[in-house]
């Protein structure tokens, strides 16, 4: 339970500090820095059963299909760790305290540290690998969050991201190097991992694994080659570098590496990868740290070459430099943190962290200079201090790991020049800030900070003092307990002291110091303002992500621009293509067998009219472009051609509806051609190159090779025997039980009338949808004019005859006359078929149509004021009506315990007429009629207020959606 | 069984059909009761929706037997009639559609539904037209419930004004036209050779062909493939999907993402059904494979390139489409429950993330025209080194303060980047992990495992690029720029999916097994027939079908 509440504790304090004001500063630090002693204080409290070396577990259930559970562990190395992260959180919180501004809107920052210390004492205390990964990824969004946290420059946003790039990718190739782990151990569990060393190193995929895991570890603590993020990170306000991008974020690659040493360590590739990797970190970053303006810079230079000496401590497959790794860890954390604290005290009290720009600060602020003095010294690796005894373990496993070979020479070689280079940037560090002539020019004059704020350098720096000079005393037990966690039984004999005798590693701390002091003299005689770092400042790893990110961006949108095209035409070649490449598939393997079916002799008459039929679709297509009513014209006999074809083939139901659906699309197709803008003007010269050669050719043989395909498709269908099982199902039972001597009816309104229901809808749908664009659209200029023929009074009638006129004047009169006889009747017709529909060739559907038509009529003929100021009709109401009635027919059912739309009859006994026998299928018909009626209607409308909207001049008041 | 329970199958279609034509009869005057109605037809779906999720579980076996409901719509037994199927497949996907329609509804009262255009009606419709899709046992109407859909979307999505909208609508009405024609000719051809659509039937029919007939079906079956690809927005049939998605107005690109979602439960539904021997099965599952690794690259590098968010997003949703047809491609069964646990966050993860642009939209300093692209700062800005850190001093730097609605907008866009890219702790991480682990286990040796892997982290990788960098630009470039007015209304749905996102990370334990069952439910065709057709108990059968 403690551990639950080690790691829920700073989750909890973050979402209150995101609720406190904006200017609740003592409120937030207090509440962080509870939150942090209170880490602290619980982790302390487990010391007793640490000691005693058991394992505190706690695990919640999770995911049980992959066997993953919340589980926290702690031992003597996440003990160690857990304290850590609370002990340098809760100086942090204290000293942010003081830095921040009290203008400063904290409860983000508090609440995003805090949230980023939860999320580290997560990866420290995680027992399963995946939840690593989850906390892992959870301190670079923080850490994300908290770089940018004065996002309003430019630089910080930029830092931010490039810091959440290179470690979320890292997180990334962690999770894949994990998957593959607990795949090799077949458990994800930390435990189980440790205990399969063996199994681990000797598996095939140990290789590309290990690869993986480095990536990750040397993106987290900002090893060569991905160390460039960390300069770019100290945009962060300067508690957040002191914290994460000095003690403890950083630091989870190195944790993760000597939490998982003793299961992957001990194999050549481990040494080269690791060792690697952390010794041109060691010397480059140190190198680069000598060469720095900005005391952030130099300390984060600094930061790329301690992280690289605890890597390449890792990585020399030997348990003394393992122990000798998490020594320098805890070392590092107190002097570095301590160090960046002056720096920030520095930048706080004179306004700059500008190296060459800074002097003399000894005489303003002689405390800070001594703790960063001190600190700084602990850098150098100066004796009595801590930084020294790492680093002396470091250079005596130096001289041991590379062996007796050229790398045996190589090593100290590298370890020594590193040090040299450490020696000099911490002389310069201090040298230049506060020795020297007092600056002059600041921004602001510097005075010693407040108590508060130097404090938690101070104690950073007592401990530096403390440990350098009684190691054994201070931290001797806890390093213990962190290395017999790591190591078990595997412990080798070390001892903590300042003095070892006159060995070869002291000999080379001191030959570090002697050179260091050198090469600084040497870089002050020559200058101060050395810019450059010499030799490597052209590899700038920042540079390379830039140009990398930019590529990359610039890549993708080409490639966006060739593989997204916008043109229509493109995606439909592409869709029927793909089809064709489909269908080809399985025909290619099988062939397209034809039936055996006896052909129907061919009778002439039917030839000539398919072929005429064929020529008119031909001749649509081609004139589509170029002449819309010539076309449409076309298409219309085609449809008539279609009709003529079921009429035939005895299918009298089809014929009736196909032509009545040719007739109203026809008529309102025509009826919309008047808004269309004239067609476009092509180019004679564009239409006769050859690449429109070329695509129209292509076009057309694609066409044609689809349509043959289709063709043949439907004729090996044709001729194959019948399958169908629904057909003779349909023809039994149409009669008895469900009551209907027309079949095709009986199937819409009763076998499947679910799926007439659905297409109802959907012409509903359409219709509104025709509605709703029409409403908005606007003709093109060229159509505004009231047509030639109505201007000149050759035509009567049209939108804007008269509406209190009985009958239009000119041509139109007589028809005019005639259609408004037509209505009654077709009303009556329209009623009769769908009544008759059940029995003989009608229904809702054609009758629906057929009343349609008639109202077409009239709008067109009488124009759509005069009809509308005579008979409202509201067509949404019309499709409303239709889709609740055929949903009532539907739930008719339900009272008769039966399911949605099964056909309920109702036998009435009145007098006079004799048994009514009413059925809900009638019902469901008359809501297909209505809902035709509706959206025929509602897309004339659409169309016929087009001319009462555009030329609004001479019309008294706006119709415009009256029938609504 | 309750009498009245019986019915909720239906409810899902039937209750939304209903509303919507209620609607269209209330006068636009009557606002409150017009919401009231809608607001009120989304509840009783979630309602059902989850009564069919709990009914179908295995916590309540005696409700259905095998928990897989059949609804005989008008009592004519199947294959003769057409039936409702509720398995747990479907019912995930209702509730999934549920929910995301109803978190869309109330998200647009808030500014979204301006009078004079049928919105309400068209949602409904639309929802009847995803219920119905999923529920369907039955090869046409699934058909007619795809045009019922579609319809509704070339409403929804020519909604609003400007040349680009239109066009942008006009062509995705072309292209889905294109593609039910191609779904007509499939099924005809299908139709034509079994005799049968009832999708039970077919199963059993289609075990039963050879020679010719085979070949034919196949065919048709390809050609249905197609049109689902296309709905599916797999590459190169997608290309009407970023810019339809980015032209609609926000709440309505975020219910599309439901859209691409349907033609993959297509996919899988009658992929599962209808791969009867080996040979057919291996083909699809390559050709399955290659496209959806065609797919992610595609949408991958879209993200990238996106200029505004609401085409990045757009292009997330390919991405989740192409990872979901690498997954099945790999044809491994145990990696369906997790490629569906990853359906559902990804479509979780869009819906919120599109009902977020539309509230970030209106925090442009200059509130610019909807379809107009805002120029982003041009990479050479920042690239380069350009502006290197010359200014030191940091003293006296003080941060600026997010007011509420800001602060709430960006933990949102955080939150939808770690959905997006998979990032922990959400469940977009708890889904990936499942989908590469499972596939690790499975198939540790194969090359195609180890595409999917590299791909699906390189998504990863792509969109966290893209995002860090869109959100720099939108949260943090410009400093000065009016505050949006946040509703509850339209903060409220966004907030609970966030809420709901984390549930499901902290807790997906229950989830999973749901989506276990329902997978194994799914790779045993029989099962599913013996519901359907508890005559043909398949024994008759030659040769059981291949999964």
């Amino acid at each position: 339970m403690t551990l639950a509440l080690i790691v829920l504790l700073p989750f909890l304090g973050s979402l209150c500090a995101a609720c406190l004001p904006a200017s609740a500063r003592n409120a937030e630090a207090w509440l962080a820095g509870i939150v942090a002693t209170g880490c602290a204080a619980l982790a302390a409290s487990l010391f007793p059963e640490i000691a005693a070396g058991h394992v505190v577990r706690l695990s919640i259930p999770w995911l049980p299909q992959a066997g993953l559970e919340l589980y926290l562990r702690m031992d003597g190395y996440a003990w160690l760790f857990t304290l850590l992260v609370s002990v340098m959180g809760a100086l942090v919180v204290l000293y942010a305290r003081y830095y921040m501004s009290p203008r400063d809107p904290v409860p983000r920052f508090f609440s995003f540290l805090m949230a980023f210390m939860g999320s580290m004492l997560g990866i420290v205390l995680s027992g399963n690998l995946i939840q690593l990964v989850v906390f892992w990824e959870l301190t670079s969004i923080t850490s994300f969050m908290l770089i940018a946290y004065w996002y309003h420059r430019p630089e910080a946003r930029h830092g931010a991201r490039m810091a959440a790039i290179v470690t979320g990718g890292g997180g990334l190739s962690l999770l894949l190097a994990v998957l593959m782990l607990g795949q090799i151990v077949g458990s994800y569990s930390l435990d189980d991992v440790l205990a399969a060393g063996d199994l681990i190193r000797a598996h095939r995929w140990y290789p590309a694994m290990l690869v993986l895991l480095a990536a990750a570890v040397l993106t987290k603590s900002a090893q060569f080659p991905f160390h460039f993020w960390l300069p770019h990170a100290m945009a962060a306000p300067t508690p957040v570098s002191a914290y994460l991008h000095s003690a403890t974020m950083v630091k989870a690659g190195v944790f993760l590496l000597a939490r998982l040493w003793p299961a992957l360590a001990g194999t050549e590739l481990w040494f080269w990868l690791i060792c690697g990797g952390g010794a041109a970190s060691l010397l480059l970053g140190a190198a680069s740290a000598t060469f720095q303006r900005d005391m952030k810079a130099v300390l984060a230079y600094s930061t790329v070459s301690h992280l690289g000496l605890i890597t390449m401590l890792l990585g020399m497959n030997s348990e003394l430099a393992l122990i000798a790794a998490v020594f320098h860890m805890m070392n590092h954390a107190t002097f570095k943190a301590s160090l960046f604290m002056a720096t920030g005290i520095v930048d706080h009290e004179t306004g700059t962290r500008d190296l060459s720009r800074l002097s003399g600060l000894r005489h303003a602020m002689p405390l800070t200079a001594t703790v960063a003095f001190v600190a700084a010294g602990a850098m150098a690796g100066v004796p009595l201090l801590n930084g020294f005894l790492s680093k002396e373990m470091f250079f005596t496993e130096s001289l041991q790991a590379g062996g007796t070979g050229g790398l045996g020479i190589a090593l100290p070689a590298l370890a020594g020049l590193a040090g040299v280079f450490s020696v000099a940037y911490s002389l310069r560090f201090i040298h230049q800030v506060f020795f020297g002539p007092p600056a002059t020019a600041l921004p602001r004059t510097p005075r010693e900070p407040t108590r508060g704020m130097l404090l938690p350098s101070a104690l950073l720096v007592l401990g530096c003092l403390l440990i350098g000079m009684l190691p054994e005393r201070t931290v001797g037990g806890a390093l213990a307990i962190a290395a017999h966690a790591l190591l078990g039984d595997r412990l080798p004999d070390y001892r903590l002291a300042i003095w070892h005798g006159f060995t070869a590693s002291l000999l080379m701390s001191f030959v570090a110091l002697a050179g260091g002091t050198a090469l600084y003299v040497v870089l002050y005689v020559r200058g101060r303002a050395l810019r450059r770092t010499p030799l490597i400042s052209r590899l700038s790893g920042k540079r390379g992500f830039d140009v990398l990110n930019v590529t990359i961006f610039r890549g993708a949108r080409r490639f966006v621009r060739t593989a997204f095209s916008q043109r229509l035409q493109v995606q439909l070649l592409l869709i029927v293509g793909a089809a064709a490449v489909a269908a080809l598939l399985p025909l290619w393997r099988g062939g397209l067998a034809f039936g055996d079916a006896p052909l129907t002799p061919l009778d002439p008459t039917f030839a000539m009219l398919w072929l005429a039929g064929a020529i008119c679709a031909v001749g649509a297509a081609v004139q589509a472009k170029f002449h819309r009513l010539m076309a449409l014209i076309m298409v219309g006999c085609v449809g008539l051609v279609t009709s003529l074809t079921f009429a035939w083939f005895s299918a009298p139901d089809l014929a009736l509806t196909q032509l009545t659906v040719e007739v109203i699309t026809t008529v309102l197709i025509l009826l919309g051609l008047r808004w269309l803008p004239r067609r476009i003007q092509f180019q004679e010269p564009l239409r006769h190159t050859l690449r429109a050669r070329l695509r129209r050719s292509r076009d057309a043989a694609f066409a044609i090779a689809i349509g043959v395909g289709m063709a043949a498709l439907a004729f090996a269908m044709l001729t194959r025997p019948g399958a169908s099982r629904l057909g003779p199902f349909f023809l039994q039972n149409a009669l008895e039980p469900a009551g209907g001597r027309n079949v095709v009816n009986v199937i819409l309104v009763d076998f499947r009338a679910f799926d007439t229901l659905g297409e109802i809808t959907v012409v509903g749908i359409v219709a509104l949808v025709v509605y709703a664009l029409l409403r908005r659209f606007r003709p093109a200029a060229e159509s505004i004019d009231v047509p030639r023929a109505q201007r000149e009074g050759l035509i009567g009638g049209g939108a804007h005859a008269d509406p209190r006129a009985l009958l239009p004047e000119g041509d139109l009169k007589i028809p005019a006359v005639l259609g408004r006889l037509l209505l009654p009747l077709a009303a009556l017709v329209s009623v009769y078929f769908l009544l008759r529909g059940h029995d003989a060739p009608g229904g809702g559907f054609v009758g629906g149509l057929i009343l349609a038509t008639a109202m077409i009529v009239q709008y067109m003929v009488g124009g759509a004021l005069w009809v509308e100021s005579r008979l409202r009709i509201h067509p949404q109401v019309w499709i409303a009506l239709g889709l609740l009635a055929a949903v009532a027919a539907g739930l008719a059912a339900w009272f008769a315990a039966r399911p949605f739309l099964t056909a309920q009859v109702l036998e009435l006994h009145a007098p006079l007429i004799g048994t009514v026998h009413l059925s809900s299928v009638l019902l469901f018909d008359l809501g297909v009629y209505l809902l035709v009626v509706g959206a025929a209607l509602l897309m004339l409308v659409a169309l016929a207020h087009q001319s009462l909207r555009s030329p609004r001049r001479e019309l008294p008041g706006a119709v415009d959606g009256a029938a609504l | 069984m309750n009498l009245w329970l019986q019915h909720l199958p239906i409810l899902p279609i039937v209750v939304p059909l209903t509303a919507g034509a209620a609607l269209l009869l209330l006068p636009e005057s009557h606002r409150a009761a017009r919401l009231t109605l809608a607001v009120i037809s989304m509840l009783v779906q979630f309602a059902a929706a989850a009564g069919l999720l709990y009914l179908t579980s295995d916590a309540t076996s005696q409700a259905w037997p095998a928990d897989t409901a059949v609804y005989r719509i008008g009592g004519w037994p199947p294959p003769f009639g057409i039936v409702l199927v509720v398995d747990r497949l479907a019912a995930i996907m209702v509730a999934l559609s549920a929910t995301i329609a109803l978190s869309v509804l109330v998200y647009s009262i808030a500014r979204w539904d301006r009078p004079g255009q049928p919105f309400h009606a068209l949602l409904q419709f639309l929802a009847m037209g995803l219920n119905g899709a999923f529920l369907t046992g039955d090869l046409f109407n699934l058909f007619v419930f795809f045009e019922v859909l579609l319809a509704a979307s070339y409403g929804l999505v020519l909604r609003g004004a400007g040349t680009v909208r239109v066009r942008a609508g006009l062509h995705y009405i072309a292209v889905n036209l294109a593609a039910s024609l191609l779904f007509l000719t499939g099924v005809a051809l299908i139709y034509g050779v079994t005799g049968t659509l009832n999708m039970a039937d077919l199963t059993v029919h289609a075990g039963l062909l050879s020679g010719p007939a085979r070949i034919l079906f196949d065919t048709g079956a390809a050609i249905l493939g197609v049109a689902f690809l296309v709905k599916a927005a797999s590459w190169p049939l997608n290309f009407w999907l970023p810019d339809t998605y980015s032209a609609a107005i926000e709440p309505v690109a975020a219910v599309f993402v439901m859209l691409t979602k349907v033609g993959i439960y297509a996919l899988l539904r009658l992929g599962t059904l209808l791969s009867l021997n080996e040979a057919a099965a291996s083909t699809l599952q390559t050709a399955l494979f290659g496209i959806g690794l065609a797919t992610l690259a595609a949408g991958m590098n879209g993200m990238l390139g996106a200029q505004r968010l609401v085409r990045l997003i757009s292009h997330s949703v390919i991405v989740s489409t192409g990872i979901l047809l690498a997954a099945f491609g790999l044809g491994i069964e145990a990696l369906t429950a997790p490629a569906l646990f990853y359906l559902i966050t990804s479509a979780l993860a869009s819906g919120i993330f599109f009902m977020l642009a539309g509230m970030t939209a209106r925090m442009r300093p200059h509130d610019t025209q909807h379809a107009r692209p805002v120029a982003m700062p041009s990479p050479p800005y920042v690239a380069y080194g350009i502006r290197e850190p010359d200014a030191y001093d940091t003293g006296d730097e003080v941060g600026v303060a997010i007011p509420a609605p800001m602060a709430f907008l960006g933990l949102v866009f955080v939150c939808c980047v770690l959905l997006v890219t998979g990032l922990p702790p959400l469940p977009g991480f708890v889904a990936k992990f499942m989908l590469l682990s499972t596939a690790l286990n499975a198939a540790p040796g194969a090359i195609s495992t180890w595409l999917l892997i590299a791909s699906v982290i390189a998504a990863g990788l792509a969109g966290l690029v893209a995002l860090t960098r869109m959100g720099s630009g939108i949260f943090w470039a410009v400093t000065e720029r009016a505050t949006p007015r946040l509703r509850l209304l339209e903060a409220a749905p966004v907030a609970a999916l966030v809420i709901f996102c984390f549930a499901l990370a902290a807790h997906p334990g229950p989830v999973m097994n749901y989506l276990e069952s329902a997978a194994r439910s799914l790779h045993e065709p029989q099962t599913y027939i013996r519901a359907i057709l508890p005559e043909k108990t398949g024994s008759d059968r030659p040769g059981t079908p291949a999964p």
